[in-house]
């Protein structure tokens, strides 16, 4: 005959066990939704740099059933980026702001995040034209720079080193779809010289 | 000693599991839902919350900044039900002011869905509309008269509605739930 804390004990042990496996499973499911973004292989940045080099205005294929590229896309956007890393230098960026239509560029850290945008209604004179710094390159820009005239240009830091800049246009019909890409396609992004 | 491997290995792929279905279904933890729509406001910010984060990063979304636009995804109708390619649905009659928005059909993993159409969105800039200008948008299967957005395969769909330059970009909460297109089920098959 079984002492009659068999049952009770055989009660505490599948307790401890489901106790162990919750709390387990509650730190497990912390851990990794925290370091998805630090491991993602696949992320935008991932795939945009499996496009090409850093420095090159690279046009997206319009977003469809076979342009499987980047989810979410809109099939009445056009889209180009390129790639930067703030290591060669400060990155100049400019486009032309189309006349009517929708425009924004987006600045994007090699994380998934986004540390700036602005769309064709900021654009100065019908262009954009801005300077993508680190913290430190920036310093060293405004230690140079007389107090009497600060400079007006557009200085945007960057948290990371790498990142890449997105450029979009809305086409208003398909039929406009390609006057989009070259509006996106003119977007140019050049390292300037480390200045000492 | 059992006991802990034991513990611990249940506790491993409930985690695991439960950290990728959530990733897989989210629409994150600050999500913002208008009736049939949700939005996430913070998506492209510093600010996001770890599961949009980690979402976007593991779908390889490039999401629309604050400054560029919002988008809004509606999963489901008014009533609540799972949006199902068998159905028809009435979508209209009214959008959130933006200088631009785009409604369309995207699959599950947000692509568009072929179809002999060739049609996965309408602009706001090539919709018919009526004399006050509401629309209309018929989205089913089967070819329909005006408006028609085809779903294509049968297969689960999401309806997805961009607004670019809209003042409510960085308050989606603040959009009335009547400015939002409604999503009416009509018949299903």
């Amino acid at each position: 005959m079984r002492s009659p804390a068999g049952p009770a004990r055989l009660l505490f042990d599948f307790a401890t066990i489901a106790l162990g496996a919750a709390m387990t499973a509650g730190l497990v499911h912390i851990v990794a939704i925290l370091i998805v973004p630090l491991y993602a292989s696949n992320d935008a940045f991932a795939r945009l740099s499996s496009l090409g080099p850093v420095n090159r205005t690279i046009a997206l294929a319009q977003t469809g059933p076979n342009s499987r590229l980047i989810p979410f896309g809109d099939p009445a956007v056009a889209g180009a980026f390129c790639r930067y890393d703030l290591r060669d230098g400060p990155l100049r960026v400019r486009a032309p702001a189309a006349r009517y239509e929708y425009s924004s560029l987006s600045f994007h850290t090699n994380h998934g995040g986004i540390f700036y945008a602005l769309t064709d209604r900021a654009a100065a004179q019908g262009e954009f034209n801005a300077l993508v710094v680190t913290d430190d390159q920036l310093r060293a820009i405004t230690a140079r720079e007389s107090e009497d005239e600060p400079s007006q240009e557009l200085r945007i830091v960057s948290p990371t080193n790498e990142g890449f800049v997105m450029m979009r246009s809305f086409s208003e019909a398909p039929s406009l779809f390609m006057e989009a890409q070259a509006r996106v396609g003119a977007l140019k992004c050049q390292s300037e010289a480390p200045q000492s | 000693m059992i006991k802990t491997l034991v513990g611990g290995a249940i506790g491993l792929v409930a985690g695991l599991w439960s950290a990728e279905s959530v990733l897989r279904m989210t629409s994150g933890l600050d999500a913002t839902t208008i009736g049939a729509w949700t939005a996430s406001v913070d998506a492209g910010t510093p600010d996001a919350d770890p599961y949009t984060r980690a979402a976007i990063e593991r779908n390889g979304e490039i999401p629309l900044a604050l400054g560029e636009g919002l988008q809004l995804i509606a999963r489901v109708d008014d009533s609540g039900a799972a949006l199902d390619p068998r159905c028809v649905y009435r979508v209209g009659n009214k959008a959130p002011a933006a200088r631009y928005w785009t409604l369309g059909v995207v699959d599950r993993r947000g692509f568009p869905i072929a179809n002999p159409a060739e049609r996965s969105i309408f602009r706001s800039s090539e919709l018919l509309r009526d004399e006050n200008g509401g629309f209309v948008i018929t989205v089913s299967a089967s070819a329909r008269p005006g408006n028609w957005l085809p779903v294509g395969a049968p297969q689960g769909f999401y309806l997805v509605l961009r607004l670019y330059d809209t003042p409510f970009s960085a308050t989606a909460t603040a959009i009335d739930k009547n400015a939002l297109p409604r999503v009416v089920r009509e018949s299903c098959r």
